[in-house]
């Protein structure tokens, strides 16, 4: 298998992020196809298609959509989440900077098919590049009527806002992100069976639709091609290509769309194969999944089932590779300390947690590990695990418990020996 | 609150002032424009918020101080103490440390005379770790005001240093100012291309 280009099939295209390049190769089509449908048809082509969120939890992207229109009328809003800040995942900082109208198109169809009166996209504050092609995009789409009053010469008003994060990866959880957009310090809130969903009650107690950029980005290829088509791509419960940001020790670092369903091993030659040493270990979907051993990463798939399987996830797709060079428990000290650094502080499992886990790795790297310290950072995830209002927490649990149960032999020479059992060399350096 | 401020002038200029009041038109709320608040205070107040900015933040949106240092202080991109006038940030998450990170952080140091954390003499550079800025292709990334550095290696710090002291766009005021201006719709404006870079 190859690439299979949806999304990035014009990448290259120069002038595709300007309204004219990308109409030229059938932009706003899907939008003006859209409008020409009643809402609810709109709704039945994205269940047609199988389009389930790209952000990283794979929830049916139809489902939202349609828990939106079942409310009383009144204000409802679409909120695009381009709050990127998985570690290993680089395709919504892309598509925003090189195909900004498919993603302005994308949550224009959402807002005309969900009753929307107004959008938010929350860019993650960093992202002043991407940002400003997206700015520039809505601008042009504003001019030719694709957004605003009689959007797409149908009768429905969809205005469109960009919000600008202020560096907080807690903002990327969906919640997190409307305490944010409402001017708020970026922490969660409850979520069912304790309070109602966002398309129940999300921004300003309204409903709320929330979807990640490459997400709303699939959606004019659905309305312009057709659900049924896009179904076609992909395995029969992994519908459609993904983007997977390919990084680390591999030729060709970059971006790949894939065919759900593509081994990973296929993905990696596509990135130019391993360098620097033989493959040790692979994180397949952003810093928050599971890491792989060489051996688990033979014959895996790429779709949500076959990860949930070899015990990972497809998550954000942000496909981290490692040589045997690599020191799983350095790796996973940078991990550690990533998410100390990120938790948002409301729930005390997570906020102590994550601490406890950094301050253990560290004292491993000093050279003053304790016997049972491994076991201890299993004992600690297993406490944090499920017991946050957000996903972060275990976000924080899960890679790290697997990386002790996969690599328990590295942990224990670290303790046992007070230095990496792969030498001076070993990457990453602690600084 | 009031009180306290009663007759005090602030630094806003009559531009931001309009700025802040298109921005706060996006929302049903005036509280919601926290965050560009926050950006235009930042610009405003030359780089910091100062705690003549977050006052006046907090009177132009009709919030206690104390609520608008709290949301101030729980992103990092607002400079609540001492930032240089550019300010370096290295990547030194997964993919940036397996590649390197840390000697073109080493090699910062060296050059700029400051440890992580701290600000040159003269106020003009300081030097962070910064987690995952998701262009992990072009790892070690680092970022200094609204420019993000691909491929950085200790080998050309130095092209990276000539750069962002004769570029455009990565001091900390133009920074807010760029995050600033991406909220703002342009009528008219034309239409145009980016580059890739």
């Amino acid at each position: 298998m190859a690439e299979k280009r949806v999304l990035l099939e014009h990448r290259d295209v120069p002038g595709i992020d300007t309204i004219s390049g990308y109409e030229a190769v059938g932009g706003y089509e899907g939008v003006r196809r859209a409008v020409s449908m009643d809402p609810e048809a709109v709704i039945a082509e994205v269940k047609a298609s199988g389009l389930q969120g790209r952000g990283g939890a794979g929830f049916p992207t139809w489902i939202k959509w349609s828990g939106l229109r079942g409310n009383p009328p009144g204000p409802r809003y679409v909120v695009c989440n381009a709050d990127e800040g998985e570690p290993g995942t680089f395709k919504d900082r892309e598509l925003m900077l090189r195909l900004p109208h498919m993603v302005v198109e994308g949550i224009a169809i959402a807002g005309y098919a969900t009753g929307a009166c107004r959008g938010f996209i929350y860019i993650r504050g960093e992202f002043t590049e991407s940002a400003r092609a997206v700015r520039r995009a809505m601008d042009e789409a504003y001019e030719r009527g694709y957004l605003g009053p009689g959007m797409a010469g149908s009768e429905a008003t969809f205005d469109l806002h960009v919000h600008m994060g202020a560096g907080s990866y807690e903002c990327g959880e969906e919640t997190a992100l409307m305490s944010s957009l409402m001017g708020e310090r970026g922490q969660p809130r409850a979520k069912p069976p304790h309070a109602p969903l966002p398309v129940v009650s999300g921004l300003w107690g309204r409903p709320t639709l929330i979807n990640n950029v490459e997400t709303y980005a699939c959606v004019p290829h659905i309305l312009r091609r057709g659900g049924a088509w896009y179904a076609s791509l992909g395995t029969e419960r992994s519908k459609g290509t993904k983007i997977f940001s390919v990084s680390g020790h591999v030729r060709k670092p970059g971006n790949y769309e894939i065919e759900l369903g593509t081994p990973l091993s296929e993905l990696i030659g596509m990135a130019g194969g391993v360098v620097g040493g033989a493959l040790k270990a692979v994180i397949p979907g952003g810093s928050s999944v599971p890491i792989l051993t060489a051996s688990m990463c033979e014959g895996l798939a790429l779709d949500y089932d076959s990860c949930r399987a070899a015990g990972t996830m497809l998550g954000s797709g942000g496909c981290m590779v490692f040589n045997d060079r690599t020191d799983i428990v350095k790796l996973m000290c940078a991990t550690a300390r990533f998410y100390a650094h990120e938790s948002c502080g409301k729930c005390t499992p997570c906020r102590e947690g994550t601490r406890w886990m950094y301050r253990i790795y560290q004292r491993i790297m000093r050279g003053d590990g304790r016997p049972g310290d491994a076991d201890l950072l299993v004992s600690i995830c297993n406490n944090i695990d499920g017991r946050s209002y957000c996903p972060l927490g275990d976000a924080a649990a899960w890679p790290i418990r697997a990386s002790v149960e996969r690599f328990r032999e590295e942990y224990d020479y670290w303790v046992q020996h007070g230095r990496s059992p792969l030498g001076p060399d070993a990457v990453p350096e602690v600084h | 609150m009031s009180a306290l401020n009663a007759g005090r002038t602030g630094r806003f200029s009559p531009e931001a002032l309009r700025e802040l009041e298109e921005i706060i038109s996006h929302y049903p709320e005036r509280r919601a424009a926290m965050l560009p608040a926050l950006w235009i205070a930042q610009r405003e107040y030359g780089g910091a918020l100062t705690r003549d900015a977050i006052e006046e933040v907090a009177r132009l949106l009709g919030r206690p101080a104390v609520e608008v240092e709290g949301v101030a202080s729980f992103y990092t991109m607002y400079n609540l103490g001492r930032r240089g006038r550019r300010h370096l940030e290295v990547c030194t998450c997964l993919t940036c440390a397996v590649v390197g990170a840390a000697g073109v952080l080493r090699k910062l140091e060296e050059r700029l005379g400051v440890r992580v954390g701290e600000v040159t003499p003269d106020g003009e550079f300081s030097l962070s770790e910064a987690e995952c800025l998701n262009w992990c292709e072009a790892g070690t990334v680092v970022q200094v005001g609204d420019r993000y550095f691909g491929n950085v290696t200790p080998d050309n710090v130095e092209d990276l240093l000539a750069e962002i002291t004769s570029g455009e766009g990565a001091g900390v005021v133009q920074q807010a100012d760029s995050v600033v201006q991406v909220h703002l719709r342009r009528k008219g404006a034309p239409a145009g291309g980016t580059g890739r870079g």
